[in-house]
């Protein structure tokens, strides 16, 4: 490479004097080019002319069939659903206050180590997880009266557990009370 | 370090495969001015070197999944710019190699160098040069390529790039030491 060469090469910069009109060539790039691929594949199934009848017939049945399930049984459903959803509320407001009530004592209770507190709290827990299965069997419209029978008996083993603790506590606590008479 | 040179902009490059019309006005406002200015080189005309920038950048974004970074983005760029810029040159019937007419015999000792020279009288005397000449010093001396490169653009053979070359920068001095 001689000097001249060499001199260009170092100053091959200085050869770029036009400025392009950036939008303008964009606008006309931008009209040319593709548009983005889309990242889910379409089969187009409405293309084949047995597809449209199956689908037809499908969407005819399906819609025949919600309207015949929701006159004929809709309304006693309905009814009984409704009747079904009153009782379980009426079953909450009366246990649910109960419980909150004696787990409050549970908590506040001196005697008990915080480990016990959790173990017995994590009973309840248990009983809470089969308290919703028992709500969504009711939504299913299962027999209804056998699972309501079921909360109520969900609802009482809670009370149980919650009072035969206190029980242990309060019988631990009167002990405690004679030994410290005797002594 | 040279495959980190060969993965320049590779994010964005990568995004304007899926298409990603910001990553693919990303990639054209860094190419832009460059591409123009080697087809202005080429071309002299300023709607001729836009319009062959335009196609230039439309094929290369539809065709970008076959852009596998063998060379860096703005060389593969570069060169469909060239390409299409010599198509062009062909098409309008202005030579892009020197005719046996145009070819200057010049004396072998005519090589006296200039140290330092005025880019611009450069520029210049490239413009005073013929056609054919013009782009073979355009793309040895200025885009760099060399000349086995130049003869697969060119479509001849690169003794006979090699042999042009020298005449046409012998021309070039000459040139250049009158303005």
């Amino acid at each position: 490479m001689d000097n001249f060469e060499k001199y260009i090469k170092e100053n091959k910069a200085l050869f770029d004097v036009h400025k392009a009109d950036k939008s303008k060539l964009w606008e006309n790039i931008e009209s040319g080019l593709n548009k983005p691929e889309s990242k889910t594949k379409t089969i187009k199934l409405w293309s084949n002319p047995l597809f449209k009848v199956a689908a037809t017939v499908i969407i005819a049945l399906g819609v025949f069939s919600i309207i015949n399930i929701s006159l004929v049984s809709g309304a006693n459903n309905s009814i009984q659903n409704n009747v079904a959803l009153q009782e379980l509320n009426d079953i909450n407001s009366h246990y649910k206050g109960l419980i909150a009530y004696q787990v409050k004592l549970v908590n506040k209770n001196t005697q008990l180590s915080p480990e016990e507190k959790k173990e017995f709290l994590s009973f309840m827990d248990e009983l809470d997880i089969e308290y919703e299965i028992l709500k969504e069997e009711l939504q299913k419209n299962v027999d209804t009266e056998r699972v309501l029978e079921a909360v109520v008996i969900n609802y009482k083993k809670r009370i149980e557990l919650i009072e035969n603790l206190l029980e242990q506590i309060n019988s631990s606590k009167k002990l405690d009370n004679d030994d410290a008479y005797t002594l | 370090m040279e495959t980190n040179i060969l993965y320049t902009h590779k994010s964005l490059v990568e995004k304007s495969k899926l298409g990603d019309r910001n990553a693919q006005y990303k990639l054209y406002e860094l190419y832009v001015d460059a591409m123009y200015n080697i087809s202005m080189r080429m071309m002299h005309i300023k709607e001729d070197a836009e319009d062959v920038v335009q196609d230039s950048f439309i094929e290369a974004f539809n065709n970008l999944s076959s852009f596998r970074y063998e060379s860096t983005f703005g060389s593969w760029l570069k060169r469909i710019v060239i390409n299409k810029s010599i198509n062009q040159l062909k098409k309008k019937k202005i030579p892009v190699v020197p005719i046996e007419d145009q070819m200057y015999h010049i004396k072998e000792d005519a090589e006296d160098i200039p140290s330092e020279i005025d880019i611009k009288n450069i520029i210049k005397g490239i413009r005073l040069l013929p056609s054919g000449y013009q782009q073979i010093i355009n793309l040895y001396l200025i885009e760099g390529y060399d000349h086995v490169e130049i003869s697969e653009i060119l479509e001849i053979s690169p003794s006979t790039s090699k042999s042009q070359y020298h005449r046409a920068k012998k021309k070039l001095i000459e040139i250049v030491k009158t303005l």
